[in-house]
């Protein structure tokens, strides 16, 4: 299948020079929900902007459609593209009615079209008796919904979503992400979705593309991603795990918690590399009470519920993070021995 | 060659030129408009013979120089004392009919100064109504002190018409301030006193230094008032080498220096504005509580705003009652009183309009699609700032002359010189409307599929009425008082209210200037109190 947008080797540079988004190459499938992830400033909001029109690629081209919308010089104008956008802070028009504001891109239809269409919105999103209101009448989760459905009003190919749930609290996020997913599916749009939010990533995408510095580091599902991180940076970002040093010694890696041997698709490392960082998720880590293991202190546990995370000293000083059921007896301060379960890690080259 | 060819390119795309846009091109008719004038002065001063340079010198320029700073430093003083007293009076502390004063107060600013040079030389003159009374208190021989020719009575004037600006952006700063500062001090054990010295204080400065730089530029750029109590400032000098010394070439080299010394003083203005932003967004604002004043001390917070207010508002349109009644009764509202009323308004609402037009795509194209070359038209269109009316006549006499023949000596030229003079205040209106709407909103409607103008017709325009409104009025309000350039400028027969008022003053005449006055009074203060309240409103809901 076409992709539905397609970006190449797209490059921009704010106008001081610094590069905010370097050789970006990606495609979007018909239907799919695309998560740009990464940290503030890693030019994931730039490469949204791109795409809608609202700012002129310094390098590379993008696709849309199967038509070109986007080059150094020429830019499809933003009306044109047929692309619809939830902006941050939803941007509903605040002089105009709900209605008014779903019907604003509606303005070429006749009255029964515009009619019809409203109705559907509406009852799409559950508003159908907002539609007199005023947007400073509405919550901030009403608020998102409208903008949700001005933006779907004139059937684009593709939704554009900057951060849609970033000024909601946290419970009332979990629901409209749900909402919004039932929307999404029903609607059968193709989606791009901008966030910081790795929670929001990984339940809304189908597919997670990371950003790091202006550039994609890894694209895959997110089940992939989180298996497989493809650098550090990316296990870091999503809270994947600590890291044990180690060092390439034969066909093993050396640690202060023992040897692993050397497994294929173990390691990203390159040959020669010696120094090495194991991930080590807290679910792969965990207490013995044979004797066997690392003697280890305590030195923080965070109940959640229905299990514990701890987090212990090594005796180098590094610190791991595990889980054990809530009610293992398990005191701050107090040294117990841990194991991990060698078949799960994965082996970065050492930053140091 | 590759690199011959880049360099005009990039050079052009930080111009904002690399493909101008309809809207870039108007507004650079608008900025290059509202330059021409400015621009023909100083290059007419700039190209005066050596003589003429020669001239001045040896005649009055540092007397002008020091008269010009004297007063202004005078009237600073004297609307530092009642603009930031009065403030902090009607914002800190609650006392009998605390509400109404805070805006009786601002009053005053409805009162173009030389109506209040021409109410105090009245009632101060041989046959005004005040030496009677002086008399019949003080013995026979007592004589009032003459207002003419005095530094005091032209800074007392002065004071009493431009303390509104102090007292504010006084209390609009006092307003915002954080209460939660001061507590803080409180906290860390300063003591009352001492918490308001070293932080309540020092967070007012931006603000009010702000006024008092208004206040100096208001004061350097008056010419009415200081003519009408014949006290010599560079902007009456600039008046009198056109009008009675025919002097063209004097009077630009004597406005370059004028403008010079307002552009020194306006950008200390911007500077001290600038600063103040740091003050203005605290999370978490809470404003200041009020302490009750009871018994002598709510006397005399009521007397102190009562004394100003009068002095400044309550005496003069008394008296300008009392004396319309009689000319009134005596036939006074006559064919030709309503036709300067309608030459005042029209012209003055011509002016609005055409600014209001202006103003849009400059404000649009500088907020909107940032870059060097847009900056730059829009500073140029502040020039207003730094022209006194006078200049701005001689500025367009010059060009008018030159470029424009046709227009020459119409009421064009006066609309124009309306619209030039007092842009800045109505560019700085939209500024701070366009300011305030999000730009994802007009993206949201492009996006949505409607094309530009479809968007700013729909979604910025709307969102912007009232700034647009206050941008209006505020140019309306100024050019219906405005006087020198009218009076350079005007086709015979095109005579103004204010121009009336002027010509029976200084003939001596007064048959018509009560009434003239009275009407401009009740005409601009509702209006300047609908775009005060409208600004105000702006920013509460911000």
């Amino acid at each position: 299948m076409n992709p539905v947008l397609s970006l190449q080797a797209v490059g921009k540079a704010f106008e001081s020079g610094v590069p905010v988004l370097q050789d970006v190459s990606l495609n979007v499938a018909p239907g799919a929900t695309v998560c740009l992830l990464g940290p503030s400033g890693c030019g994931k909001t730039t490469l949204l902007r791109l795409v809608a029109g609202f700012e002129e690629p310094d390098a590379g081209s993008i696709q849309l459609g199967g038509r070109q919308v986007s080059r150094p010089g020429h830019v499809v104008a933003p009306e044109k593209r047929q692309i619809g956008m939830v902006f941050q802070d939803y941007a509903l028009f605040p002089h105009l009615t709900v209605a008014q504001n779903v019907q604003f891109g509606l303005f070429r239809r006749s009255a029964a079209q515009r009619r019809r269409r409203l109705a559907d919105l509406l009852q799409l999103i559950g508003l159908e008796d907002m539609a007199a209101r005023y947007p400073h009448e509405l919550s901030g989760g009403q608020q998102q919904r409208v903008a949700l459905a001005r933006a779907l009003a004139p059937g684009p190919q593709l939704l554009l979503l900057d951060e849609p749930f970033s000024n909601l609290d946290v419970n009332l996020r979990r629901q409209l992400r749900q909402e919004m997913q039932e929307v999404l599916r029903r609607t059968d749009m193709t989606t791009i979705l901008v966030t910081h939010d790795q929670e929001e990533a990984l339940s809304l995408a189908d597919t997670l593309a990371i950003l790091d510095q202006g550039h994609v580091v890894q694209v895959d599902t997110p089940e992939a991603i989180v298996q497989r991180p493809c650098s550090r940076f990316v296990a870091e970002f999503l809270a994947l795990g600590h890291f044990l040093a180690g060092e390439i010694r034969d066909n093993c890696i050396a640690t202060e918690m023992g040897s692993v041997r050397l497994a294929p698709g173990m390691t990203a490392v390159p040959e020669g590399h010696r120094r090495v960082d194991l991930l080590i998720p807290p679910e792969c880590l965990s207490l013995c009470d044979n004797g066997r293991g690392a003697r280890v202190q305590v030195v923080h546990v965070a109940f959640q519920g229905t299990r514990k995370l701890y987090t212990v000293r090594l005796p180098s000083g590094a610190r791991l993070q595990g889980l054990c059921a809530h009610d293992a007896p398990l005191q701050t301060g107090a040294h117990v021995n841990v194991r991990y379960d060698p078949t799960v890690v994965i082996a970065f080259p050492s930053e140091s | 060659m590759q690199g011959t060819a880049a360099v005009p390119a990039s050079w052009l795309r930080h111009a904002g030129l690399r493909r101008p846009k309809p809207l870039s091109l108007i507004a650079l008719a608008v900025a290059l408009l509202i330059v021409m004038p400015l621009a023909y002065v100083v290059g007419n001063a700039l190209l005066a013979p050596g003589q003429v340079w020669v001239q001045l010198w040896q005649g009055r320029v540092l007397e002008l120089l020091f008269n010009t700073l004297r007063l202004a430093a005078g009237v600073a003083v004297v609307t530092l004392v009642c603009g930031v007293g009065l403030a902090w009076l009607v914002v800190r502390y609650d006392f009998p009919a605390r509400r109404p004063w805070t805006w009786l107060l601002a009053a005053p600013l409805g009162i173009p100064p030389y109506i209040m040079a021409y109410v105090y030389t009245e009632l101060f003159a041989y046959w005004g109504p005040l030496r009677p009374l002086v008399q019949r208190l003080l013995g026979s021989d007592a004589q009032l002190p003459a207002l003419y020719d005095s530094f005091p009575g032209a800074v007392l004037v002065l004071g009493l018409a431009t303390y509104p600006y102090v007292y504010l952006l006084s209390r609009a700063a006092f307003m915002r301030t954080n209460v939660a500062y001061e507590e803080a001090a409180r906290l860390s054990g300063a003591g009352r006193r001492r918490a308001w010295l070293r932080v309540v204080l020092p967070m007012q400065r931006p603000a009010v230094a702000a006024g008092l730089f208004l206040v100096c530029l208001y004061v350097m750029a008056d010419f009415g008032a200081v003519s009408i109590l014949r006290y010599s400032t560079f902007t009456r000098a600039v008046y009198v080498q056109m009008t009675g010394r025919y002097d063209l070439m004097g009077a630009a080299a004597l406005s370059l220096m004028l403008v010079l010394l307002s552009f020194a003083f306006f950008a200390a203005e911007r500077h001290f504005r600038r600063r103040s932003r740091f003050f203005q967004t605290t999370a978490g604002y809470r404003p200041s509580g009020r302490t009750g004043l009871a018994g002598w001390r709510a006397i005399l917070a009521c007397g102190a705003c009562a004394a100003v207010f009068g002095l400044a508002f309550g005496v003069p349109v008394a008296y300008l009652g009392v004396e319309a009644v009689s000319h009134v009764s005596q036939g006074a509202l006559d064919a030709a009183f309503w036709g300067y009323a309608r030459n005042s308004f029209l012209g003055a609402a011509a002016a609005a309009t055409v600014a209001v037009a202006c103003a849009l795509p400059l404000a649009y194209v500088a907020l909107r699609r940032p870059s060097r070359g847009h900056g730059l038209l829009l500073h140029a269109a502040y020039a207003g700032y730094v022209l006194p009316g006078p200049i701005i006549a001689l500025g367009l006499i010059f060009c008018t002359a030159h470029l424009m023949t046709p227009v020459y000596g119409t009421v064009a030229v006066v609309v124009l010189a309306y619209m030039v003079r007092f842009f800045p205040q109505c560019l700085q209106a939209g500024e701070a409307a366009l300011h305030q709407i999000t730009p994802a909103l007009e993206e949201a409607g492009r996006s949505a599929g409607a094309p530009l103008w479809r968007v700013l017709w729909r979604v910025t325009l709307p969102l912007m009425r009232p700034g647009l409104i206050t941008g209006w009025v505020l140019v309306f309000v100024n050019a219906m008082k405005e006087l020198p350039a009218t009076l350079l400028l005007r086709p015979v027969g095109f005579d103004t209210l204010a121009v009336r008022i002027w010509i029976e003053t200084s003939e001596e005449f007064y048959a018509q200037a009560a009434p003239a006055a009275l009407l401009l009074i009740l005409v601009t203060l509702p209006l300047l109190a609908l775009a005060l309240s409208y600004g105000s409103e702006r920013r509460s809901t911000a």
